[in-house]
């Protein structure tokens, strides 16, 4: 439903910080009951002028225009729930009208009524469907029968726009939670690894003084023992807290935490990696865990799913986008897993890019490995939201 | 030997110093808790070598050793980490760091890390010596087991993680005789014979963990 997507409630903001929660509390505000729009073209004033009072019960907002190209003129500007077009009229008729509305990718499924004279008859009846027209209605006009179609088609306008609203909400929420997160994880890894990590450092020095003050074997064994406990407790916080967050990614940024991922995949999978990898940049950090995120997401489909031995992980930054493809020599995935319940990894995938006005795509032949492929644009600073916002819009269209 | 400090844990500086005393060349001249009171420090008062802490809150890591470095090129600074050798130490040392010592390394390894480091020298741990050889030695077509396939390579991580013919059977979806044959035909291009010394040479190389 091209035709209102422009129309739907604020675009999205980015994927973390107060834009967002602003974004959400607006989302959530109990507002007004929108009004749906309805466009009434007809040639004859009085005509017009009846319509308008025939239709003003049902408190939606009318606009009239007295021609086709005045009608047009409206149609550039507003999203309607329900047309209603008079066949007959001087210059551009109804048909020509329609046709046009239609050529239009937001107007391409705006629902038209033709009113026609009984005289028209069949014939242009036909060709009324053929120009996209969804009913006919017979001048005179029976006023209920008016009406109640009429009524019709804004119920369904208004319940696609609260559908596209609470999928909107959704999608926000869902960038929400990924952002905290994140965010959270970040703040847990670092007190980990901070904290508790220098406290063990601390601890094996006082450890370390201790021993080089004791001559008694036994009490020297011990110390060593204490000694060896803290290094795995080391090992074991620096664990964790990469596990939560590699410090690559803050540090060094994307491309160095991406080989440094690799690596380790192959180390704790034994599936081959090889690496093509863009010279490190500095990333939006943003950006660098998202995209970073989706790699861990699709390593880990690898494993368990792919039965590879190999991946190919390819990373190429162009002036204004990031790719990422990683490729696998697996057993390759089947079109009903790509959409099935099973799928919310891959799901999770693609909403994460959307965020980014990225996306991902991924092709797999059952027997012969899978590749997914990222593609996020890389903006300067401060469009984010615009980026984000186009890639909604372009989410809610149908295809 | 006038020595700098700067780490924003104080239970680290204490033990440092504690280290430090026992050396009676040494002296603690200055400490910090972060690394913009580093560099003040370092313009401050007379240093002959400086132990930096690489994480620390507002300027750290490679950006302050960067700065200090361009400030007072021939004084030694030696890294103190949390993080394992493999993430940061190799670009420390490019970076001009005299050495890389981790926070986990025993007392003795550290005392040895300043000694040499004040004495102008660079320190370099085993660890990251390992990291930095096969740094150098960039060709991969060198390592032998660059020369297996990718089927072989993951048979031979099975087999190094301590996985029986039958599991690696099932877990790759051949029958175990052909893993059997796999498994002689690694060892032959690994000039191995024994699983034993298969899973030597994958710790050694590092390609399992």
């Amino acid at each position: 439903m091209a035709t209102r997507a422009t129309d739907a409630p604020s675009a999205l903001g980015p994927a973390a910080g107060e834009p967002l929660q602003r974004a959400i509390a607006e989302a959530e505000a109990p507002g007004e009951v929108p009004r749906a729009k309805i466009l009434i073209v007809d040639d004859e004033p009085k005509s017009l002028y009846a319509l308008q009072e025939l239709l003003a019960s049902l408190g939606q907002e009318l606009m009239v225009a007295a021609s086709g190209e005045e009608a047009l003129k409206l149609v550039l500007r507003h999203d309607f729930a329900v047309i209603l077009l008079d066949v007959r009229m001087p210059g551009m008729d109804g048909f020509e009208t329609a046709k046009m509305i239609r050529g239009r990718e937001r107007s391409r499924r705006t629902p038209i009524i033709f009113l026609t004279a009984q005289a028209d008859e069949m014939n242009s009846m036909f060709r009324g469907y053929a120009v996209g027209a969804v009913d006919y209605l017979m001048k005179p006009v029976v006023p209920e029968v008016l009406k109640s179609k009429v009524a019709v088609f804004v119920e369904l306008f208004m319940a696609t726009a609260r559908l596209r609203a609470s999928e909107d909400k959704l999608r926000r929420l869902a960038a929400h939670l990924i952002s905290v997160r994140e965010e959270e994880r970040t703040h847990i890894a670092r007190e980990i690894h901070d904290e508790l990590g220098q406290v063990l450092t601390g601890l094996k020095m006082e450890v370390g003084w201790l021993a080089r003050r004791l001559k008694e074997p036994a009490l020297l064994e011990k110390t060593e023992s204490m000694s060896k406990l803290i290094d795995s407790s080391v090992q074991t916080v620096r664990k964790i807290a990469t596990g939560l967050r590699p410090e690559m990614l803050d540090d060094m940024g994307l491309i160095a935490a991406v080989a440094w991922q690799a690596k380790e995949f192959q180390k704790r999978t034994g599936i081959r990696c090889r690496t093509k990898l863009a010279p490190e940049t500095k990333l939006d950090l943003e950006v660098s865990t998202t995209v970073f995120r989706i790699f861990q997401e699709i390593l880990t489909n690898v494993a368990r799913h792919a039965r590879a031995t190999r991946v190919d992980i390819e990373l190429e930054l162009a002036e204004d986008q990031l790719r990422l493809e990683v490729t696998d020599n697996g057993v390759g995935i089947a079109e009903e897993d790509l959409h099935g319940r099973k799928s919310l990894g891959l799901l999770g995938m693609q909403e994460r890019a959307l965020l980014f006005g990225g996306e991902v795509s991924i092709t797999g032949t059952p027997g012969h490995g899978t590749r997914v492929a990222v593609t996020i644009p890389l903006r300067r600073a401060g469009e984010a939201g615009g980026a984000a916002a186009a890639t909604v819009r372009k989410a809610n269209a149908p295809s | 030997m006038r020595i700098l400090i700067a780490d924003d844990h104080p239970i680290v500086r204490h033990g440092l110093k504690q280290m430090l005393a026992s050396d009676p060349a040494a002296t603690v001249v200055g400490e910090a808790t972060n690394g913009d009171e580093a560099l003040e420090l370092a313009r401050k008062v007379e240093w002959d070598m400086a132990i930096f802490d690489f994480t620390m809150p507002g300027r750290s890591g490679l950006d302050l050793l960067g700065d200090i470095k361009r400030e007072f090129p021939g004084k030694p600074v030696l890294i103190l980490s949390m993080h394992s050798e493999d993430v940061h130490g190799s670009r420390v040392l490019r970076a001009g760091g005299s050495g890389y010592i981790t926070k986990d390394s025993a007392p003795q390894e550290l005392s040895t890390a300043v000694r040499k480091v004040a004495n102008g020298g660079k320190y370099v741990s085993a660890s990251l010596a390992e990291i930095l050889a096969s740094e150098c030695s960039s060709d991969p077509q060198k390592a032998l087991h660059e020369k297996l396939s990718d089927r072989e390579y993951r048979v031979m991580w099975l087999l190094a993680t301590g996985k029986q013919i039958s599991e690696i059977a099932k877990d790759m979806g051949l029958s175990p005789s052909t893993v059997s044959t796999y498994r002689t035909r690694i060892l032959r291009k690994l000039g191995l014979t024994s699983n034993a010394a298969l899973v030597h040479y994958a710790v050694r190389h590092q390609l399992v963990g």
